[in-house]
């Protein structure tokens, strides 16, 4: 049986047979036949392929090419010079094959991934990583290869500004702008940076981007080194992502190999390298200051900006730094265009967002929207909503500094104004669904807590005033919160933001202020009432037996502390002041004799 | 001059010029905004945040010791919200801090709590728990408390930019930050050079010197002992600014008269010991370079650099001189020639040396200086050390009648003064070894390039038509850029003289604190401090060190000549590489 | 440009060599997460299933794609057709989709996402 060499799909749909894709069909049948290539071409019909207007849609794989507008007549020349030469009929190929667009074609799975667009992550979850092949076929490093030999480092630097595309790793910066200044700095040493150092608490979508995809990182990357006049890229990867470590390792040999990667890369007079670092997972060494610090060999500190890293960067040297899903939009702004990428997202934010979308959702995961979704657009459509029944408290997003927000703010569209503007950040990509059963003051305690454990302990405001932050919130939980501690916590939690160094103490209270910003009636709960409505804060909780109770001694054989007494098949009580309010008794009790309040 | 650029600071335009910081800009224009971990010899930090102000246009306060001016900047320095940022800043720091002022050492002279004071900080809002770490008395010379620390990070930069021993660093995150050594070693074990520089950037007392104060004013109420003081050339220099004058007034007299208030018997100098010093070093120079000996030859006064250099700089032992430093033959003169003119019995000499150096306490108790068994110097304080026990032994000493040193070891010429300057050793070396060599008197003996703070000086003489060169660093981290170079180019230079303190000893890490309205180390008053010791030198009559008649009696009574075998056993020793935690020797690398 | 054209071509027919253009390609999710909920011990049945003779099927890891509350995932493409993409595939499932939708064409719905 001769081996099969194309694919080819036909859009099936009732739009393209409107627009005679039949006879195409037809015509095909008839042309394969006569040029001998019916054994070596197999045809296939597929549902709406979605595009159309530009039907009908025929796409020829291996290689994804995608024809539109098809006539009866175009059908000899696409056998003859694609399917008996390989050579795609370039005046028939649809302008519309954005890169992004391959991800549909293998994911039917509408519910979660309909209202997604996938630019970052297009190739995640697709191609095999660990072959450079699979990324070659999906046209993997044209952008370089178009890039070196028909830009001008100045012509690229201005399409990313015309994306704009702005910095993925938390404060949006413009990345074109620091392209440029990058670039405008003198001096024949610079570094490009590759921030790879994910350190939120349940995010991970710089390591799965890097995993399903390393090679677009890398690309974006070389880019941006022929862009700003650099030699040498670093990737700052933290070594708890063994596995990230390892695709990157193999990706960037198999760049070399192809000569993506070395001296004078493919045939131009640009030569540029990619090393790895690992870090020891600090998360403060997200901060782009203190990670050139820790690529030095130092403690992982911050220092104050101005300079920043563009013009004093790396060893003193002008310093591109980029986070992991911005580099990843690199390629695809430069194949498919600055302006096209200017057209999704909002006025003042371009292009998508990739979250982890985690906690009380039903569709946990990894999910990239254009930027302008809205929180419940997120939520509900992509995430399912809520399990359980549980009714939605709260959207925290931007990992451990961001905000929490309410229902109210849930058709907030995503963009870094819109979110700073309802008190919470964009971060990197962190968002957590709370339900009522979650406690706010004690989620904003966790938080700082976390924050005021990773504070790198440089500057005071950071290391003690969090501290006293976390020491408040942990006496409110305890119920043994004052008047005047919100106060209190309000007062440090602004100066905290206004007088820290660095963006880790500059967002650290944010949890805190926004939380009493949102849900204050919690807080003064605690603190006056000594009650946690959502019944997590367990030195608020009471335990009593209701007169359910048969007696049956389940709940004193549990207890830790024999604060239950009690008779056999009589009514048992809890000593209020042994109580220490683990809740063994409550989960043993069969007969629902144990009330919590 | 560059374009001046407009800013405003609290609502009124200034002209100023540009490249410069908002706090440079700001103190030339009168407004002394509050800082703390800034100090303008070190890296900026911007780690306290006490210096923020406002900028109109950013999103939070900037931090005035880093951030630059710009045209058209408007500034706010003193605003009720910045205020109170700044206010609950420092009591953030108090916060974390023991309550223990009246017992703390630096009572009176703490940043912090003249930062607290100016801030108005009349109650906690915000107190908690307190950081509990103990203190690190391990070590001879420098005890770190932990406890006191207010991570402004000076220490660490001083010890790794001015000094780079590099022996401190933050360790740990959050609020269990904390300074220290590598792996947490204990100061002793760890490659601390005791240079006491951090103590001199301290703003609390989370470093302190060992005190031994109490120790000394026991022992001087005890009346079996024969109790023999010996003061370095820089501790009279530097001494009256803890009593509040200006720096570089020289209280020789007084001191020589406090100390002998005190209960001292017997009041010499350490600048006898310099001319000492000095005859056995030219000595030994001329030797080295009459018979191709290892050259260059480097200084051996500094304690810190000795210990610096067994642990950084182990292939250049060679090349150091044997001589011990001044303090130690003066103390090993002191229990043997003394002791014999006396008819005592050494032991019951108490020999102590008020040093501005903290590094002698460590150097006192190297068992290799001892002499005949015990130990050469019993106690060593500091300038401040010596500064309190005068307080507290209620001497009045800025009225005190001037009073002159004992014989036989009390006598110095003018070579003697100048040891407590960087460049100054050399300089005395030069005037003796110039004689030594070509029999003729050296006539211009001030050597101009050999003076001043720059970080390496390098000056030539000839010598009966044979070039000497000689380089000068003061502070360690300069000794390191010298020595590097002759670590490549070994021939470049004859002569080395390294001082372990910026400034030399003037700048040593046992001198006065810095008062009000002065920065520790600052280069003003290390000039003062070094001009007091110039015009002594040029005061005397006597300035060569082979001049002084108590020398010249010292070695035909007792020492013979110069390089004698006598000389040897008491005024020489000897290093050796050391490998303290954290240092790999090589061979174990393979 | 040309270069990077060339370059793909040869790439694609490598790819092809392996076996791409089958009728069934199946992708097995091996990121961190899927490797820990489980997809090494899936991807090993698929491979010892091609080791003992399964043929007209190409197999390939991925990366993730997102669905993690579902992980491991395997996805069974045909051309034309929206793939086939199970989820929470355990060795035992692993076994019966290549028994029934890989040898025998009948697709398991109710493991689908």
């Amino acid at each position: 049986m001769p081996k099969i060499q194309f694919k080819i799909t036909l859009c099936d749909a009732p739009s393209c047979i409107h627009k005679h894709s039949k006879q195409i069909r037809q015509a095909l049948d008839k042309e394969l036949e006569k040029q001998g290539l019916k054994e070596k071409v197999s045809i296939h019909l597929s549902g709406c392929l979605g595009m159309c207007a530009k039907g009908p849609i025929m796409i020829v794989n291996p290689g994804y090419v995608m024809y539109g507008n098809l006539t009866e007549n175009d059908v000899p020349e696409i056998v003859q010079a694609h399917l008996k030469h390989n050579k795609p009929v370039a005046r028939l190929v649809i302008g519309e094959d954005h890169l992004y667009n391959r991800f549909f074609r293998i994911f039917g799975d509408v519910d979660f991934f309909g209202k997604q667009m996938r630019i970052a992550l297009r190739n995640c979850g697709i191609i095999d990583p660990e072959n450079i092949d699979d990324y070659l076929s999906l046209r993997g490093y044209e952008a370089l290869a178009k890039a070196l030999t028909e830009m001008t480092p100045e012509q690229v630097v201005a399409e990313i500004k015309k994306s704009g595309l702005r910095g993925r790793g938390g404060a949006g910066f413009p990345t074109g702008m620091k392209w440029e200044f990058t670039a405008k700095q003198p001096g024949p040493e610079k570094y490009v940076i590759c921030n790879a150092d994910e350190g939120d608490p349940g995010a991970f979508m710089d390591r799965s981007a890097i995993e399903g995809d390393p090679h677009t990182v890398i690309e974006g990357m070389i880019i941006g080194g022929y862009a700003i006049g650099a030699s040498k890229g670093i990737i700052y990867i933290r070594a708890e992502y063994p596995l990230a470590i390892k695709r990157l390792e193999k990706a960037i040999a198999a760049a070399r190999e192809n000569g993506f990667l070395g001296t004078n890369i493919l045939g131009s007079n640009f030569s540029y390298d990619i090393e790895i670092r690992l870090g020891a997972g600090a998360f403060v060494c997200g901060e782009e200051t203190a990670l050139i610090h820790s690529i030095e060999g130092s403690r992982g500190m911050p220092r104050p900006r101005p300079p920043f890293p563009s013009v004093s960067g790396l060893f003193g040297k002008p310093t591109l730094i980029n986070n992991v899903e911005t580099w990843a939009n690199i390629p695809v702004i430069l194949l498919d265009g600055g302006a096209w990428f200017a057209g999704i997202g909002t006025a003042t934010s371009k292009g998508t967002k990739v979250f982890a979308l985690a906690g009380k959702v039903r569709n946990t995961g990894l999910v990239e929207v254009p930027m302008g979704t809205t929180l419940r657009e997120i939520v509900f459509d992509i995430g399912g909503g809520i399990p359980n029944d549980r009714k939605f408290k709260a959207i925290q997003t931007g990992g451990p500094s961001g905000g929490c927000l309410p229902e109210q703010y849930l058709d907030t569209p995503i963009d870094y104004e819109s979110l700073a503007k309802a008190g919470s950040i964009m971060g990197s990509g962190g968002m957590i669904v709370i339900d009522e059963d979650s406690c706010m003051v004690n989620l904003a305690r966790f938080f700082i807590e976390f924050t005021q454990d990773e504070s790198c302990g440089k500057c005071t405001p950071c290391r003690e005033g969090t501290k006293r932050m976390l020491e408040i919130l942990t006496r409110i939980t305890e119920g043994k919160g004052q008047p005047g501690d919100i106060e209190k916590l309000e007062r440090l939690g602004t100066m905290i933001k206004k007088s820290s160094l660095c963006g880790l103490g500059q967002s650290a209270p944010n949890p805190v202020l926004s939380t009493i910003k949102n849900f204050r009636e919690e807080y003064e709960e605690h603190i006056y009432q000594k009650k946690c409505r959502a019944g997590v804060c367990s030195s608020l909780l009471s335990y009593t037996i209701n007169d359910n109770c048969v007696g049956c001694g389940a709940c004193k054989r549990v207890c830790p502390v024999d604060a239950i007494e009690g008779t056999r098949k009589e009514k048992h009580r809890i000593d209020q002041n042994k109580c220490i309010k683990c809740g063994q008794c409550y989960q043993t009790c069969k007969f629902s004799a144990i009330t919590r309040a | 001059m560059e374009k001046l650029i407009t800013i405003y600071i609290n609502g009124r335009e200034y002209k100023v010029e540009p490249n410069q910081t908002i706090m440079q800009a700001a103190d030339k224009l009168g407004f002394h905004i509050p800082r703390l971990c800034y100090h303008p010899k070190l890296s900026i930090e911007g780690a306290c945040r006490v210096c923020i102000v406002e900028v109109e246009g950013a999103k939070s306060y900037v931090a005035s010791c880093a951030y630059p001016v710009n045209e058209g900047m408007k500034i706010h320095t003193n605003t009720q919200e910045l205020r109170r940022a700044r206010r609950d800043i420092v009591e953030l720091l108090v916060d974390n801090h023991p309550m223990d002022c009246h017992t703390c050492e630096r009572d009176g002279n703490c940043e912090l709590q003249r930062l607290a004071a100016s801030m108005g900080i009349r109650a906690r809002h915000f107190e908690g728990e307190r950081k509990q770490y103990g203190v690190d008395v391990s070590g001879d010379s420098v005890i770190r408390n932990p406890d006191k620390c207010i991570l402004c990070g000076r220490c660490v930069r001083m010890c790794s930019e001015i000094q780079q021993v590099h022996n401190l660093t933050q360790a740990h995150r959050g609020f269990n930050t904390v300074v220290m050594p590598a792996y947490n070693m204990p100061m002793a074990e760890s490659v601390c050079t005791a240079c006491g520089q951090c103590i001199n950037v301290c703003p609390t007392a989370a470093f302190l010197e060992k005190n031994y104060t109490q120790d000394l004013f026991e022992k001087l109420n005890d009346p079996n002992l024969i109790k023999v003081a010996q003061f370095a050339p820089s501790v009279r220099a530097a001494i009256g600014e803890a009593f509040g004058l200006e720096p570089g007034s020289n209280m020789e007299g007084q001191l020589v008269a406090a100390l002998r208030k005190l209960g001292f018997d017997y009041v010499f100098d350490t600048q006898f010991s310099a001319d000492l010093t000095i005859m056995e070093e030219a000595t030994e120079f001329l030797e080295r370079v009459q018979n191709k000996g290892k050259l260059p030859m480097i200084t051996s006064c500094s304690s810190a650099w000795m210990k610096c250099l067994e642990q950084f700089y182990p292939d250049l032992i060679d090349n150091v001189s044997t001589c011990k430093s001044p303090m130690s033959m003066q103390s090993a003169v002191t229990k043997t020639y003394f002791a014999q003119k006396l008819g005592v019995d050494p032991k019951k000499i108490l020999s102590v040396a008020a040093m501005c150096c903290t590094a002698k306490k460590y150097e006192a108790a190297r068992p290799e200086l001892n002499v005949e068994g015990m130990r050469a110097t019993d106690i060593v304080v500091t300038t401040r050390e010596i500064a309190w026990m005068i307080k507290s032994a209620g001497i009045d000493f800025l009225n005190l009648k001037p009073e002159e040193q004992d014989h036989p070891l009390g006598m110095s010429s003018g070579a003697g003064v100048i040891f407590g300057t960087t460049g100054g050793v050399m300089e005395a070396a030069i005037r003796t070894a110039y004689e030594l060599y070509t029999g003729q008197t050296l006539v211009d003996i001030e050597v101009e390039d050999l003076r001043g703070l720059k970080g390496v000086k390098e000056g030539k003489v000839l010598m009966d038509g044979q070039e000497i060169r000689v380089a000068v660093a003061h502070g360690l981290g300069n000794a390191c850029k010298l020595l590097d170079t002759v670590r490549k180019d070994p021939g470049r230079y004859h002569f080395i003289e390294i001082m372990g303190c910026p400034g030399g000893c003037v700048g040593g890490g046992g001198q006065p604190y810095a008062g009000v309205n002065s920065i520790p180390l600052d280069e003003g008053a290390l000039r003062k401090r070094a001009q007091a010791l110039y015009d002594e030198d040029r005061s005397k009559t006597i300035r060569r060190s082979h001049d002084n008649p108590d020398i010249q009696k010292l070695y035909k009574e007792f020492l013979q000549r110069p390089g004698s075998h006598v000389a040897h056993e008491l005024l020489h020793t000897h290093y050796k590489q050391k490998f303290p935690k954290g240092i790999v020797p090589k061979s174990s690398l393979q | 440009m040309d270069i990077i054209k060339r370059k793909r071509a040869q790439a694609v027919a490598r790819i092809i060599s392996k076996g791409y253009l089958s009728t069934k390609r199946v992708y097995v999710g091996m990121a961190t997460c899927e490797i820990a909920a489980g997809s090494k011990e899936v991807m090993d049945i698929f491979r010892q299933a091609i080791a003992n003779g399964l043929t007209d099927v190409y197999l390939s890891q991925k990366g993730c794609a997102g669905r993690c509350n579902l992980e491991p995932t395997v996805e069974v493409v045909e051309e034309g057709k929206i793939p086939y993409k199970y989820g929470k595939v355990t060795p035992q499932r692993a076994k019966d989709i290549i028994e029934k939708h890989l040898k025998k064409g009948e697709v398991i719905r109710e493991w689908l996402i």
